[in-house]
C-alpha cells in the first residue's frame, strides 16, 4: 500500500514536472520572436530597444511610460544575472521579450526579458593576449543577431537558434586591430568601426561595410586621409605609413532619408602633436597639420562607402579629447529656420550641432568648466585653442577637463517630451606631463602623456553630474550635482523620467523636468559604467543596467577615494520593474 | 656559454643570500598599512584562478621573444637563479600579437608564471606603485643608424631629411627637446614609426635617411636577417646619446626577494659573470656596477 502511493506520488510529481515544462516551452518568448525587417528597425515598437540607442536617431529616449513620476518611488529589482568576469560597458538588445547580452568574453547570451532565464548562449572564442573587455553595442537585422569582438571579427549569430550564421574578420588583431563597439545596420549593411590604431597599424584606422546577409566586406573608409585623398596633405608631411589614431570606437546613427551614415572619429596618436610630427607646422604651403579626419563627424553612404562630407570639431588634438560620440539627429529652429542637425558633444563638454544636410557648423554651447578652447568662430566654428594647455615636453601643463573627457563615452540622451539633451558630466582637471613610455620592447604604457586628474580649482567637490540642455534656446534647464561622478548614459522615457547610474553603484531617477531626485535604488553589486534600458514585456515596463568596473569613468575614483568597489570586478544585469 | 659563479667569496654572499631568500618565501607576510586603491592595481581576467606556487626551489623567470635581448636575458636570469641556488624556471611568453602590450598585462604573466620579468628600462617615475625593478644587469642605448656609409654623425644629414624614430622612447623625447632650441628651419622632419622594426624598414627602404632605434634591436635585427647587415649605428652628435640600464620587473609586494636578485646581479656584475655572457653574445651593452 505504501509503495503503492510512494508511486502514484512519484507518477504525480513527474506529470506536473512535465505540465511546468510544456508551460515554460510555450510560453518561451523565442518561439515567438518576429524578423527584424528594415521598417521594424526604422519603427521600432515601443517596447523594444534594437540598437545601441534604441533608435537610428541616436536619441536613446523611450517612449514607455508606465513607470513614470509618480511611481517611480516603487520600483523594485524583478531579477539579475550574474555575467562573465571582465569589465564591459555594453548596451543589452531586447525584441519581442528577448534580451540579448553579450558577456566581457564574448559570450552571448539570450535571455527570457522578463525573469533572466536563460535560452540560448553562445561563445566566440578570444584567442590568447586578447582581453576579454566586452563591446559596448550590438545591432539587429533579419533573424540574426550581429556582433563585433575584441579580436575584430563581426559575427551573425541566429537569434533564434544562437547557432553561428556568419563570421568575418575584418581586421588583424595581432597589430591591435580591435573593434569595441558593436556596429550599426542601415539599409542592409552593418557597418563596423575599428579602434586599437595607436602605433603599429600604419594609416589609422577604419570603418568597414559588410553585407548583412552574407558578411561579405563592401567598403572600407579610413579615418585618417590616405595618399590620393584631397585631405591627405593635411599631415604636415608626415606619410601615411607614420599617420595613427582616428580610432571609431562608438557607433553612430542612421538618417534614412538621406542614406547617410553619421559617425564619429577619435583623436591622433600620439597625443603629443610633437611625437606625432603635426608640430611645428611646416613651411610647406601645401601642407597642413589638421590631422583629417580625426575628431570629426563622417558623413558615409552605408551602401557605396561614400563620404560624402565631413566636419572636424578640434584638429591637431593633442590632449586626448575624442569628438568621437553619439550623434543625435533632431531638426532644430536655428535663427528662424528649422534645420535638420546632428548634435554631439566631445569630450570638453562642448555640445555643438552642424547642418546633417550640409555639413555646416551651426551653434556650440559650454557645459563643463573648460580651458582648452577659448573661443569659436560664430559661423565656422574653429575653435581658438588656449596654447597653455599644449603639452610641452619638459613641462607639466594643466588643462580642464582631463583625458576621460567633462563627458566620456556614456551618451548624452534626448527627450522629445522636454526638448532637453541629458548629459551625464563630471568636473575634473590634469596636470599633464609628456612622459617617455618605453619600458619594455612591446609594454609600452600609453599615449606618450599622463594625466594626473585634479579637482577643478575652487571646485564644491560634486564631481558628478547630469545637465539637461534645452536645445531649443541651449539654455540649462537643471543640474544635479552630486560627489559620485555619474557612470552610465542618460535614460530619458516617456513617463518624464531620466535614469542614470552612479559610481557608488546607484541607479537613480530624475524628473525630466525639474532634475528633482525621485527615486535610487539601493548600492548594487558594482559599479554601474554601461548604458542602460528600458523595455515592456506582456504589459509591463522594465528598466536593465548593467554593473560593472568597465575601465571608463570608474578611473576617477581617484578623486572620490572615500566610494569603494568591490576587488573582484563582479559583472550583472540587474532589472527594475513596479510590483505587479 | 660563459660558466656560472665560481669565486669562494661570491659562492659563500650567494649561499647566504640563498638562505635568505627561502627564509623570506616561508615568512608571514606584513599587512599593508592601507590597501592601495584599486586603480593602482591592473585586474587580470580570472586572477583569483592562478593559485600560489608552493615549490620555492625555483626562481621563476619570463622572457619574451619580441624582446630583441631576450636570449641574452635568459642567460643573465639563469646565472643569477643558480647564484641563489635556486633553479632557474624560465617562461617563455608566446603569443600571436605583434606589438605594444599595455604594461598592465605584463600583471597577468606574473601572477602566473614568473618572479621576475626580464627585460625593462630602468625609467625614472616610468612605472606604476604596483612594479618594482631590479637593479640594472646591463646598460644600453639609443642609437641613430643610416643605410648610407657617407653618413658617419647625425650631424651629417641634412635638415631637410627624414628621421624615424620609435613613437615615445625618451631618445625622441631627447630628440625633439634638442630640436626645440632651433628654428622651425633647422628641424629634421621626424616621422614617427610604431617600433623600432619599422623604422629600419623604413631605413632599409628609404623612406627615412637615419633610424633612431634601441640598440639591441639592430643587433636582433643584424644577427637574424643579412639585409641589415650592412646598417650602422652612427655618432648621435650633435644630440646627445640616451642610454639606460635594464633590469627585471617584479611585483612591488617581492622586496625581499627583489633585494637578494639585486646584491646578486651587483655579485655577478662585479665578478665578470654577466660582462662574459654580453661579450659571448657580441651584444651591444655594457655590465656596470
Amino acid at each position: 500500500m505504501r509503495r503503492s502511493k510512494l508511486l502514484l506520488a512519484i507518477a504525480v510529481s513527474t506529470t506536473s514536472l512535465f505540465s511546468v515544462q510544456t508551460v515554460l516551452a510555450q510560453d518561451n518568448p523565442i518561439d515567438g520572436i518576429t524578423t527584424v525587417t528594415a521598417d521594424t528597425l526604422l519603427n521600432p515598437p515601443d517596447g523594444d530597444w534594437l540598437m545601441w540607442r534604441r533608435t537610428y536617431d541616436g536619441w536613446g529616449y523611450s517612449p514607455l511610460d508606465q513607470i513614470n513620476q509618480d511611481n517611480v518611488g516603487n520600483l523594485q529589482l524583478t531579477w539579475s544575472w550574474g555575467m562573465s568576469p571582465g569589465g564591459t560597458q555594453q548596451t543589452p538588445i531586447v525584441h519581442d521579450g528577448v534580451m540579448f547580452l553579450q558577456n566581457s568574453d564574448h559570450t552571448i547570451q539570450a535571455l527570457d526579458a522578463r525573469n533572466g532565464q536563460l535560452i540560448w548562449q553562445y561563445q566566440h572564442q578570444l584567442p590568447e593576449g586578447v582581453n576579454p573587455a566586452g563591446e559596448r553595442a550590438m545591432a539587429i537585422w533579419g533573424d540574426t543577431l550581429i556582433v563585433a569582438t575584441r579580436d575584430s571579427h563581426v559575427l551573425a549569430i541566429d537569434f533564434r537558434s544562437g547557432e553561428l550564421v556568419w563570421d568575418t574578420v575584418i581586421a588583424d588583431y595581432t597589430l591591435r586591430y580591435a573593434n569595441s563597439s558593436g556596429p550599426i545596420v542601415a539599409n542592409g549593411v552593418v557597418v563596423q568601426g575599428t579602434t586599437g590604431c595607436g602605433q603599429a597599424q600604419p594609416g589609422g584606422c577604419f570603418f568597414t561595410g559588410l553585407d548583412a546577409a552574407t558578411g561579405d566586406i563592401l567598403w572600407r573608409v579610413n579615418t585618417i586621409a590616405q595618399d590620393g585623398d584631397p585631405n591627405s596633405n593635411t599631415w604636415n608631411g608626415v606619410p601615411v605609413a607614420n599617420r595613427f589614431g582616428g580610432s571609431a570606437w562608438i557607433p553612430g546613427s542612421y538618417d534614412p532619408v538621406q542614406n547617410l551614415i553619421f559617425a564619429g572619429v577619435g583623436q591622433p596618436y600620439p597625443w603629443n602633436m610633437e611625437m606625432a610630427g603635426l608640430l611645428p607646422r611646416s613651411a610647406d604651403p601645401n601642407l597642413s597639420n589638421e590631422g583629417l579626419y580625426t575628431n570629426s563627424t563622417l558623413a558615409i553612404d552605408p551602401n557605396t562607402g561614400e563620404l560624402k562630407w565631413y566636419h572636424q570639431y578640434l584638429p591637431t588634438d593633442s590632449l586626448d579629447l575624442d569628438y568621437v560620440y553619439e550623434r543625435l539627429l533632431i531638426d532644430l529652429e536655428v535663427d528662424g529656420v528649422m534645420r535638420q542637425t546632428v548634435v554631439t558633444t566631445g569630450k570638453l563638454g562642448i555640445i555643438e550641432a552642424i547642418d546633417r544636410m550640409t555639413g555646416e557648423w551651426l551653434w556650440a554651447q559650454e557645459t563643463v568648466p573648460q580651458n582648452v578652447v577659448l573661443s569659436w568662430d560664430p559661423v565656422t566654428g574653429e575653435k581658438v585653442i588656449n596654447p597653455e594647455v599644449i603639452p610641452v615636453i619638459g613641462e607639466t601643463t594643466f588643462n580642464c577637463p582631463a583625458d576621460p573627457g567633462g563627458r566620456a563615452w556614456q551618451a548624452t540622451a534626448y527627450s522629445p517630451r522636454t526638448g532637453a539633451l541629458y548629459l551625464p558630466t563630471v568636473e575634473f582637471c590634469s596636470n599633464t606631463t609628456v612622459q617617455p613610455l618605453d619600458p619594455g620592447q612591446v609594454y609600452t604604457g600609453g599615449g606618450r602623456q599622463t594625466y594626473a586628474r585634479v579637482p577643478v580649482p575652487d571646485s564644491d567637490g560634486m564631481i558628478g553630474q547630469v545637465r539637461a540642455v534645452n536645445l531649443t534656446d541651449q539654455s540649462e534647464m537643471w543640474q544635479y550635482r552630486q560627489r559620485a561622478p555619474v557612470t552610465t548614459s542618460t535614460l530619458p522615457t516617456g513617463g518624464g523620467l531620466v535614469f542614470v547610474g552612479t559610481l557608488n553603484r546607484t541607479l537613480m531617477a530624475f524628473n525630466d523636468e525639474t532634475g528633482e531626485v525621485l527615486w535610487e535604488s539601493p548600492p548594487l553589486i558594482n559599479v554601474l559604467e554601461s548604458f542602460p534600458i528600458t523595455y515592456e514585456v506582456d504589459g509591463r515596463q522594465y528598466v536593465a543596467v548593467g554593473a560593472s568596473f568597465g575601465n571608463g569613468l570608474g578611473r576617477l575614483i581617484s578623486l572620490t577615494p572615500e566610494i569603494r568597489r568591490p576587488p573582484t570586478n563582479p559583472v550583472a544585469m540587474f532589472v527594475f520593474a513596479l510590483p505587479e | 656559454m660563459p660558466a656560472p659563479l665560481s669565486s669562494p667569496r661570491a659562492v659563500r654572499l650567494l649561499l647566504a643570500l640563498a638562505l635568505a631568500v627561502l627564509t623570506a618565501a616561508f615568512w608571514p607576510g606584513s599587512v599593508r598599512a592601507q590597501e592601495p586603491e584599486f586603480f593602482d592595481v591592473p585586474w587580470a581576467h580570472n586572477q583569483w584562478t592562478f593559485g600560489t606556487p608552493l615549490d620555492m626551489s625555483h626562481l621563476r623567470y619570463c622572457v619574451d621573444p619580441r624582446d630583441p635581448d631576450w636570449e641574452v636575458a635568459a642567460a643573465i636570469a639563469d646565472t643569477i637563479a643558480r647564484g641563489l641556488l635556486l633553479a632557474p624556471q624560465r617562461y617563455v611568453v608566446e603569443t600571436d600579437v605583434a606589438v605594444t602590450e599595455d604594461i598592465t598585462r605584463i600583471y597577468a604573466i606574473m601572477l602566473q608564471h614568473c618572479d621576475l620579468h626580464m627585460g625593462f628600462k630602468l625609467i625614472p617615475e616610468g612605472y606604476e606603485s604596483w612594479i618594482s625593478l631590479t637593479r640594472a644587469y646591463y646598460q644600453s642605448q639609443y642609437v641613430f643608424v643610416a643605410a648610407d656609409r657617407s653618413i658617419t654623425a647625425l650631424g651629417d644629414v641634412p635638415r631637410t631629411r627624414p628621421i624615424g624614430v620609435t613613437i615615445g622612447t625618451s631618445a625622441h623625447l631627447g630628440l625633439l627637446s634638442y630640436l626645440r632650441t632651433h628654428p622651425d628651419a633647422q628641424r629634421w622632419p621626424i616621422f614617427p614609426m610604431g617600433n623600432d622594426d619599422l623604422a629600419l624598414e623604413a631605413l632599409l627602404n628609404g623612406t627615412v635617411d637615419v633610424a633612431l632605434v634601441w640598440a639591441p634591436t639592430l643587433w636582433a635585427r643584424q644577427r637574424a636577417e643579412p639585409a641589415y647587415a650592412a646598417l650602422e649605428a652612427i655618432s648621435p652628435n650633435p644630440v646627445q646619446p640616451v642610454g639606460f640600464g635594464v633590469g627585471a620587473l617584479m611585483l612591488a609586494g617581492q622586496s625581499f626577494l627583489r633585494s637578494a636578485v639585486d646584491e646578486a646581479i651587483a655579485a655577478l656584475i662585479a665578478d665578470g659573470t654577466i660582462g662574459e655572457i654580453l661579450e659571448y653574445y657580441g651584444f651591444p651593452a655594457t655590465a656596470r656596477p
